[in-house]
């Protein structure tokens, strides 16, 4: 399937067969994308001499690779949930403030630690698992997650297993202790702030209702100065309130923190909602964005924006981008009285409860209706350039927008489309200035 | 003129299940799962360095 797109000036073409991206001029682009053009004898020749040439390297009008989804049942992540409690009553959070609509609540140590050993036994052949602390406020459960870590190694390594942690956090409870034990354990932190104060403040509330920005900004820089070169994501959500989020990735940038994601929001408030009329202006932001990416990449302030990285040379293999994220199969979110569910954004809906930790049993039919979700059960991707790199978008979006696990958010994919043709761009623009 | 900006490289080894897992990157709501890198090699030889 041929994908023909303008940006800024340049004219691309994305063979969605073979994964390859070409960049032309504008006639051929053109002439690719079906229209009628006059060429001379001499461009025509030159084109169609160009074309030949990639459909007989297998780089234009590839056949779609044969892939079958990861089918296996070994279990490698688990998102924990060690707090349904929050310092903070964020507006726009799917998570009810916290509280996932029921109780607020933290998990204990014996229920983590069964978690662990639900995981282990789960894992089959993998070594490498991963475990997120997330939340709520995991850090309002610390101790909780530090015993959970140090246990958790100590299984692994009986098992000749490893475990990779992450940690999900508001950064409000951050200090000097909390940063080390990051640094010294946790593969990934994801640091949740929104950008410009007046926007983080807008949304991001404490009980109290008053803004968090100031509370946090600089516990949350000096986490990133300590943190070196280990990973981490200053993660933020845009609303329908900035849609000029640009300048809040930039703002970021400014302050230190170079590795950022900003997420549209997940809502149905009807002031926050991303809706369909949004779209031009959100499409015209990221393009703004993507160019301001590019000219500090140039001057040497380069930083990362999660979305603008897109690896068409490497990347995942063909089974993962088909099988999409694995939640309800090989991930899973446990809940502080140790249920379990498809992920994080499932948390205590009934009826995808898909067993507990303590049961050690993973409901076979749910688990069955998540493994079998993949690229090809997702009808309206068939026709999609993207759906070799999104792999039909996330479960819990489709379902919570569409009502079905297999239909993807218009909205969603339209944003989700223009991000990798940005990305696409930068990878464009990066070749070209390497050569 | 077309020129080719970017084409996958041969994989020899696909569906092994241990690459990162997709939600524990950054997102949390709107993943990519074509812009991870596949660390099946390097976590490998980090296990292997670490025995």
């Amino acid at each position: 399937m041929r994908h023909v797109f303008t940006y800024c000036g340049h004219f691309y073409l994305y063979d969605t067969g073979s994964g390859s991206l070409h960049e032309c001029d504008e006639k051929t682009a053109r002439y690719l994308g079906g229209e009628e053009v006059e060429f001379t004898d001499e461009e025509l020749r030159e084109t169609l001499r160009d074309v030949e040439g990639l459909q007989k390297e297998g780089l234009l009008d590839a056949p779609e690779p044969a892939a079958a989804p990861i089918k296996s049942e070994e279990l490698k992540a688990l998102c924990l949930h060690v707090s349904h409690d929050c310092n903070l009553r964020c507006r726009y959070c799917f998570a009810d403030e916290g509280a996932y609509h029921s109780v607020r609540e933290v998990m204990r140590f014996e229920t983590a630690k069964a978690a662990i050993d639900f995981l282990l036994r789960e894992s089959g052949k993998r070594k490498v698992l991963e475990v997120d602390f997330f939340g709520g406020e995991p850090l309002m459960n610390s101790d909780v997650v530090k015993r959970t870590v140090a246990y958790a190694k100590e299984e692994a390594a009986k098992v000749g297993k490893k475990f990779l942690f992450t940690t999900t956090t508001n950064g409000l409870l951050l200090d000097d202790e909390t940063i080390d034990f990051f640094n010294r354990e946790m593969e990934n932190v994801v640091l949740s702030l929104d950008g410009r104060k007046e926007v983080h403040d807008a949304v991001r509330r404490t009980v109290n209702g008053k803004g968090s920005f100031d509370a946090v900004i600089e516990k949350a820089k000096k986490f990133v100065r300590a943190r070196g070169d280990k990973h981490y994501y200053v993660r933020g959500t845009f609303t329908a309130k900035n849609l000029d989020f640009s300048k809040d990735v930039l703002f970021l940038a400014d302050n230190g923190f170079d590795s950022i994601s900003l997420e549209p929001v997940v809502t149905d408030l009807p002031d926050l909602a991303i809706r369909e009329e949004h779209l031009p202006a959100i499409e015209r932001e990221y393009e703004t964005l993507a160019e301001e990416y590019l000219r500090r990449e140039r001057e040497g302030k380069g930083f990362l924006f999660f979305h603008f990285q897109i690896d068409l040379e490497g990347g995942p293999c063909l089974s993962k981008r088909v099988s999409a994220c694995g939640a309800g199969n090989e991930y899973l979110s446990v809940v502080p009285n140790g249920d379990l569910y498809p992920c994080h954004q499932f948390a205590g809906e009934k009826d995808f409860r898909m067993g507990n930790v303590f049961e050690g049993k993973i409901d076979p039919a749910l688990r069955k209706k998540f493994r079998d979700s993949c690229l090809f059960t997702r009808k309206k991707c068939s026709e999609c350039f993207a759906k070799f790199i999104c792999s039909g978008g996330c479960s819990a979006n489709n379902y919570h927008y569409c009502g079905d696990i297999d239909e993807p958010y218009p909205i969603t994919c339209a944003m989700m489309k223009k991000r990798i043709e940005c990305a696409m761009h930068i990878l464009a623009e990066r070749k070209t200035r390497e050569n | 003129m077309i020129k080719t900006i970017a084409k996958p490289a041969e994989k020899k080894v696909t569906g092994c299940g241990e690459c990162r897992s997709t939600c524990q990157s950054a997102c949390k709501t709107s993943c990519t799962v074509g812009n991870q890198s596949c660390e099946r090699v390097t976590r490998e030889q980090k296990i292997g360095e670490e025995k």
